[in-house]
Order: structure tokens, then sequence, then C-alpha cells
């Protein structure tokens, strides 16, 4: 086994009575592409800002190679951050921008400026290399950060919410060109995002927090595969839980109905809990007079070449939401107002506590 | 970082404030506590008789003269000076920044220069005389310079673009909304502006009061120049202690009863602030 | 406000204000161009009273003085007063005794500290002169220069200082050629009001200058000449000083896109 990268043991940052890390331990290995994800004040700032040095441990170390970087200032770090806002400096140009880091290494004046115009090569603004960070847009102001910050080479750069400042569709571009970038210049990234679907487009592997605890972290396959909480199975995809109760070693859903489900250790007798079933993974049909779970087509709505139907169901009064591949839509013919019934295997399940 | 960092940044500036300006108000405060030496030195021994001499009826005089010239002079300049920051708050907004700057200029240029241009326009021969002439009043003018309104007149041309600055900053800030809503509900324009905007604004006239009255019940200049030494505000008494008379422990007295004013009427200020605030908040 | 307002009113009043704040200034101004001199008649355009001036050796030493502790006092003011702007501002707690400490040069009355510095000297038996002007007019100055650098520092992005140090910066590297170049505008702009404030004070140097003839400040000068009466070259003095302060507080104005202070 070779020694990960980077190595958390039991971080923890407080502020006052506020745990904004709350004690975690993580390994992270040379070359990931490592996401945070987790809903806003869920710690992932304080984290990376930790990462970074620029704010102290309350308990715990971080280690790096296998050495405890924790007393070394932000500026003696092998790590860098590519802020939020970019934090481009306003006064120099780009090209001054992105130099900056090496000057402050002291590198000879001649490999600054080769380092530079590969740099500038690489992020595609060698054209705008004169211009002031006001002169650019939302997505080249992105690039420049990211120059600046991986010209030094470091060996880890940390990202917080690179893209949030983008619209859609540059987003979309950016996550590529942000994997297409990682992957030419083999550097461990580390992500903060909370965009879930950013995460399962770039990482390979993914960190859900929660309130400064780290809940699951996995391959994003894994997490939607196998949540291990309640709120993974949220964060991740679409899921569609069922309300129900532990009863004579079976699930028995609102209606009284035993459903199928894979029974959960650590659950007893009489415990309240949910249903976890993707939507992928329903079968649903015409109604036939069965005696099993039914309900009744409220909506139905295309995502691409996908069917999406939302159903009215005799399990929870929540809508369920089933997904349909093209041809599977086809053979059932289903529409607005249709009467069905459902149905799933229980491996597909996973119960939590309610 | 964010807390060790910035005390070497900021060693100097306070190191020097320190020393220049924390001593030496200490030394005058523990001043006034001495007794003044047979030659006009200092005799280190502990007395109130300066303070005690504060409130002498022989001074009392001087300090009433002073606080009526004063208050005077602050009541003119936070009338004028309101009705000149509402009319600038009136204004077009592309236009409001324009005529403030022009309304502080004055108060960014001499002070002595500010006054002088006063004994211009008011000395025997100045331009007021001739103006009159010129009109065709030949009778004796009364005198107009060396003259309590004078100092007055001078007090509030040097300290009105203060006022303006302080009175505009509230109603920069007021809702125009507000003011709508008030005339909504059926109120008169006049009745809106004394129960919604005056109350709201009050700040701004205490701010603009207090310091147009404290900087000319301590001021000296203005009366020497304009007033010619026919009458003494406490400011003259405290620069007679010091450059004149050479009782320094009674001009000590002085200055910390001129710091007092300032206090007392700074924290009913406050005061004033908060209980205007508090209205805002039953208004919203 | 403009609901409530009568516009013709409004009008009248901020025409009577102006004409107010200006037409003293402005006789001012317009008689030292008087070639006789005498407030009662124009008697034709002419330079001649700034001539005198040029002339005068009370004026010009005083006015070389001036400059001396105008100069010196903005550099240190300068200095100190940005220093202690980024030091407060960095800091996430603010203390309300530092601020009163800051605030105080600003608000109290000139006299007060006037005699305060002349106790304090003559206490440490201190020879008086340009230089204990210097010392005192750095106290104010560099709290103007303060808050005017502060205010800008209100919207400064501070995370430009992490990313700094993050790229391998020492602090004063970081405040060398990033803080530094970004707040320029404002620090030239609370240094030029600093040496408007030092051109024009009176008081404080009237007290702390000692009493040898070769340090008389320009104010002090025109302080004297003024008791005396009204001539024709204070006129010239008067305008001339009054150009100073208007173009420097102008382009302080330029500068920092935020207003005069306390605006
Ligand atoms: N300097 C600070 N002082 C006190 N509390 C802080 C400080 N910084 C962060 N916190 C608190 O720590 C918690 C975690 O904050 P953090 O900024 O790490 O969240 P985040 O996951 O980055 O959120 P977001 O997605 O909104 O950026 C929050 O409750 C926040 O209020
Ligand atoms: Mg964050």
């Amino acid at each position: 086994m070779t020694q990960p990268l980077l190595s958390l043991r039991n971080v923890e940052k407080h502020f006052g009575t506020v745990r904004a890390v709350d004690g975690f331990s993580l390994d992270i290995q040379e070359n990931e592409f490592f996401a945070l994800l987790g809903a806003s004040g869920s710690g992932k700032t304080t984290l990376l800002r930790m990462l970074a040095g620029f704010e102290t441990l309350t308990g715990g170390e971080i280690l790096l190679d296998g050495k405890d970087i924790s007393q070394v200032p932000p500026n003696r770090r092998p790590v860098n951050l590519m802020f939020q806002s970019y934090a481009l400096f306003p006064h120099m140009s780009i090209a001054q921008n992105i130099a900056y880091g090496l000057e402050m290494e002291k590198c000879s004046k001649s490999e600054i400026k080769r380092r530079v115009g590969e740099m500038l090569e690489i992020i595609q603004l060698s054209h705008l290399a004169g211009r002031k960070p006001d002169q650019l847009s939302g997505g080249q102001r992105q690039r420049v950060a990211l120059g600046r910050a991986l010209i030094k080479r470091p060996r880890l750069l940390l990202l917080d919410e690179p893209l949030g400042a983008l619209d859609k569709k540059l987003r979309g571009d950016m996550q590529l060109e942000l994997k297409r970038l990682q992957h030419e210049i083999g550097i461990t990234f580390i992500i903060v995002t909370h965009d879930q679907e950013e995460a399962l487009v770039m990482a390979d592997r993914v960190a859900i927090l929660k309130d400064g605890k780290l809940l699951q972290c996995a391959t994003p396959r894994d997490i939607y595969e196998h949540p291990n909480s309640r709120y993974s199975a949220d964060f991740i995809g679409v899921m569609n839980f069922l309300p129900a109760t532990l009863r004579q070693g079976q699930v028995i859903a609102a209606n009284g109905q035993p459903v199928a489900a894979q029974l959960p250790e650590g659950l007893s007798e009489g415990n309240d809990v949910v249903v976890a079933i993707r939507p992928e993974r329903l079968q649903v049909a015409a109604y036939r007079g069965g005696g099993g779970p039914r309900g009744r087509v409220l909506a139905t709505a295309y995502h691409g070449l996908d069917l999406q139907l939302h159903l009215q169901t005799n399990l929870s009064s929540e809508p369920i939401t089933v997904r349909l591949t093209a041809q599977e839509a086809e053979q059932t013919a289903l529409s607005e107002g249709d009467e069905v019934e459902l149905g799933w295997n229980a491996k597909d399940t996973r119960v939590f506590a309610a | 970082m964010q807390d060790r960092k910035p005390l070497y940044l900021m060693t100097p500036a306070l190191a020097w404030l320190t020393a220049f300006m924390v001593i030496p108000c200490l030394l005058i405060l523990a001043l006034a506590f001495f007794r003044r030496g047979l030659y006009g030195g200092i005799e280190y021994t502990f007395t109130l008789e300066n303070l005690a001499l504060v409130f002498d009826p022989l001074y009392a005089g001087i300090f009433l003269k002073s606080a009526w010239i004063a208050g005077l002079a602050a009541l003119i300049a936070v009338i004028i000076g309101y009705a000149a920051a509402f009319a600038i708050a009136a204004a077009p907004s592309r236009q409001q920044p324009i005529l403030l700057f022009f309304a502080v200029l004055p108060f960014w240029s001499n002070y002595l220069v500010r006054t002088y241009a006063w004994i211009v326009l008011l000395n025997r021969e100045g331009l007021i005389t001739g103006l009159a002439r010129w009109l065709g009043y030949d009778a004796e003018l009364p005198r107009l310079l060396y003259t309590e309104g004078a100092v007055v007149v001078g007090l509030v041309y040097n300290y009105l673009p203060f006022v303006i600055l302080a009175c505009y900053a509230p109603l920069s800030r007021l809702n125009p909304e507000i003011a709508e809503a008030s005339r909504d509900l059926g109120a008169s324009g006049w009745t809106t502006f004394r129960r919604v905007v005056l109350p709201m604004t009050a700040p701004g006239i205490a701010t603009g009061f207090v310091f147009v009255f404290v900087l000319s019940i301590g001021n000296f200049v203005t009366p020497a120049l304009l007033g010619g030494g026919q009458f003494q505000m406490i400011g003259n008494l405290v620069y007679a202690q010091f450059l004149t008379a050479n009782d320094w422990p009674f001009g000590a007295a002085l200055s910390m009863i001129l710091i007092a004013i300032m206090m007392g009427l700074l924290t009913l200020q406050t005061f004033a602030t908060e209980r205007a605030s508090g209205a805002k908040r039953e208004g919203s | 406000m403009a609901s409530l307002a009568n516009p013709r009113l409004m009008l009248v009043i901020l025409a009577a204000v102006f004409a107010f704040l200006y037409v003293p200034i402005s006789v001012l101004v317009a008689l030292s161009f008087n070639e006789g001199g005498l407030p009662t008649a124009w008697t034709g355009f002419s330079t001649k009273w700034y001539g005198e001036l040029l002339r005068n050796g009370d004026i010009m030493s005083a006015a070389f003085n001036t400059l001396v502790v105008a100069l010196v006092s903005t550099a240190l003011a300068t200095l100190f007063g940005s220093l202690l702007a980024v030091g407060v501002e960095i800091r996430r707690r603010k203390g309300r005794f530092l601020e009163t400490i800051i605030f105080a040069p600003m608000i109290i009355p000139d006299i007060v500290l006037a005699i305060a510095l002349l106790s304090f000297f003559s206490l440490l038996n201190v020879t008086m002169g340009l230089h204990t002007v210097i010392l005192s007019h750095v106290v104010f100055n560099l709290a103007f220069v303060c808050s005017v650098v502060r205010a800008r520092l209100k919207t400064f992005d501070w995370s430009i200082v992490e990313a700094s140090t993050d790229l391998g910066a020492s602090m004063p590297v970081t405040l060398f050629r990033i803080v530094l170049p970004v707040m320029l505008p404002a620090i030239i702009a609370g240094a030029l009001l600093a040496f408007t404030l030092s051109v024009d004070e009176f008081i404080i140097a009237f007290f702390t200058a000692g009493a040898g003839r070769d340090s008389i400040t320009l104010p002090m000068q025109i302080f004297a000449m003024i008791r005396f009466g009204v001539t024709p070259e204070i006129n010239a003095l008067a305008t001339i000083v009054m150009a100073v302060s208007v173009v420097a507080l102008t382009l302080s104005q330029r500068l920092n896109r935020g207003g005069l202070p306390g605006q």
C-alpha cells in the first residue's frame, strides 16, 4: 500500500461553539480528483482553508507526504488554493498575475518567462496576456486563477467552488476543462462544490460533509449505488423515500402492506424507517387488478432520452418518481391519469432509520 | 494570522498617538490639580482650587457669554445647514455629490483666510459699507466689525459646511417611500416633515449642533479677529492662561471643562440618536 | 425627499447658501487682483500684489517653514496612518478603546491638544521650534490619513492578500506588492488631505512653535498680519493659500472617488 499524499487525522476546527469541522479522518492519494460535497455551512471552505494554512487546527493533524504540516505557514506549503472569488490582483496583468508565484520562489527571469508562456498556452489565454483582470470574462478569469495556482506545481491544488460564478453552459465546458488539465498536469485536486452533478462528473472520489462531519467517502458510483445514510442518498441523484415500519422481520409500508426491501442491520422491531429506491429501479405497468403497490400517473416529463413519471401511490403521500428508458416507455405507453401498478427488487432498495 | 500580525502595523501610529496625544492630555488633566507657582511655574501640591476657580462668579460672565454666542452660532448654523442639506438631498441624485462637494470645499480651506474674508466685508472701509454708500445711504452705518454679531456670523460661516454634511448623511439615507407612505396615509407635507422626516434625521442635527457648539466655545481666533478682543470666550481664557497670565493649572482646568462639555453633549447626542432609531423601529 | 420639496423653494435655498459660502471668499480673490488694492474701488486688473508677496521676506520664510512642516508631517502621517488603517481593518475584532484613540485627534478641540502639547514639551524641557510643530501635526494628520484609507479598505477584497500569501509571499512582500499598489489612490488622497490640513493649521502650530522668529509658519504670519487690518498683500496671500487647498482637495476627491472625508 502506497503512502497517501494527504492524511487528515481527526482534524477539527471550532469557532467558539460552532464546530465547523468536527473531527474526521481522510486519506487522499496522489493524482486523485477529490470532491468535497455538502450543504452550505457544512465546513467545506473551513477544511480547505485549514489545508492551505489560513486556519489553525483546534485538534488533530494534517500529514502531507507523511509529514505534519500543521505548523507550516501558508506561504511555505506546497499547497495552493484557488479562491472562490478568484482573488486576482486587480493592478497586475494576466501574465503578471501568473508570474507572481514564481517570483516568490525567486525563479530566474528567463525561467519565469518560459513557464508563464507555457501556462498561458495551457489555459489558452496567450492572446490576452497583457490585459487586466477586469477586462476578462468570468470564464477567462477562472482560468487565470487556475493558471496562477497551477504554475507553482503544488503537490495539492485546492479549488473552492471554482465554477460557482459561471453560468450553466460555461460550467459544463469548464468541468471538462478542469478534468483535462488535471489529467495533463498530474496534480492532485481537491474541489469544493455543492453541485452534486458537478461532483459526479469530475471526481474520482467524493466526500459528503454535513455539519462538520464526514458522512461518506467513496467513488461517485459507490455513493450512488450504496449510500450509507439517508442524507447521502438524498444528496446525490434523485431518490424516492417511502415511509415504513419494521414489524415481524418485514418492512410494512404506510398503507399496511409489506413491501420488498433489503432488511438492514442495526434496526429493530417497531422502528420507523424509510425505504430508498432509485427512480430507474422501479418497474411500472398498466394496472391489471393486482393487490400490490399501485398508483396513478400525475405527470410525465422527458429528460433527454428518458421518460420521467410522477406517480401518486398508495404507499406514501409524497409523489414517487419513476424513470423509464425510451424503449420501456414505448412498451408501457403510459400517459397522465393512467392507473399503474409498480414493483421493484428487494436488492435495489436501501432502508434507513427515519 | 488575522489577529497577530496587525500589531506591528499599528505600533508606530499607536506609539505616536500615545506619546503626543494621550500622555499630553493626561498631563493637563494632572496639571489641573496642581497649584500655580509663585512666578508662574507649577508647584506640585494637590489642590482643587483651580476647578473651584472655574466656577467662580468672576468667570461666570465669560462662561455665559461663551455659551450664548456658541449656542446662537450653533442654532443658526443648524437651521441654515439643515435647509441646505434638505435642498441638496431633494436635488436629482446625479447632482447631489457635486453640490455636496462644493458645499464642503470651503471647510477644508484655511480657517484664518475664511475669517479674514469677513473682515474685508465688514470693516469700516469694507465692502458692505461701500455698497451702502453706492446705494445712496450716506448716514453713518452702525459698526459691523468687532461686534458680537460679527463673531456669530464668522462662526456660522466657518462651521456651516460641517453641519450640511452631518445633516445630509441621514437625509440621503432616508427611504423616499417612507415620506410617500406618510403622504399616502393622509398627512400633509408639513406634517410628514415634522412627524416623519425630522425625527428620523435628528441625529444629524444633533451632531451638527454639538460640534459647532464645542468648536465655537473653545475658539479664540474668531473672537480675537472679528470680535476685536471686545469680549472673551473660554478659548480666549485658556489662551491667556498659557500665553500671558502664565497660570497653567487654571488653563488646564478650563480645558478640562471644554472636554467635559464636549463629552456631555456627545453622550446626550448618542442618547438622542438611540431614541430616534427606536422611533424608526416603531415606525417601520 | 423630492416628493416633499417645493422645487422653487429648494432652488432659492441652494442659491442663498452657496452665495453665503462663496461670496466672501470670491470678494477676497477679486480684490487680490485689484490694482489699487482698495475694496471700495476697482482700479484695474493687476498681479502686482502677488509680486509684492515674493519680495516680502517674512512671508517667504514663513511659507518655506510651512512647506517643511507640511511635507515632513504628511510623509510621516501617511506612512503611520496607512499602516494603522491596514492593521485595524485586518483584525476581525474591533476594539472600542482602539477606535476611540484613533478617532480622538479628529474631535479634540485644537486648543486643548495645543496646550496639552505645549505643557508636555515644556515639562520635558524640549526646545520648541519647527520640529515640535511637525511632531504635533503628525498626530491629527495620521488620524485623517487613517480614516481615508480605512474607508477605502472597507471595500477592499481581502482574499487577494490571502492569495498572495498562498502563492508564497511573506507579509511584508504582500503589503508592498499587493496592498500598497491597490490602495495607492486612497493613500495619496489621504496624503493630500493631510498636506492641506497641515498647511492651514494655525492653533497647534501657534502653541508649539516656540518663541523664535525663524519657526513662524504661514498661518501664524497671516494671523499676525490680519490683526493689523486689511491689506492687498494679505488678499493675494489668502488667495494662494486657498488655491492650494482647493487644488489638493479636488485631486484628493478625484483619486478617492468617495468624496471628501466624512462625505
Ligand atoms: N471565521 C469564522 N468565525 C466563526 N464561524 C465561522 C467562521 N468561518 C466559518 N464559520 C462557521 O463555520 C461553519 C462552516 O463554514 P464554511 O464556510 O466552512 O461552510 P461551507 O461549507 O464552505 O459553506 P458554503 O457552501 O456556504 O460556502 C459555518 O457554520 C460558519 O458559520
Ligand atoms: Mg464555502
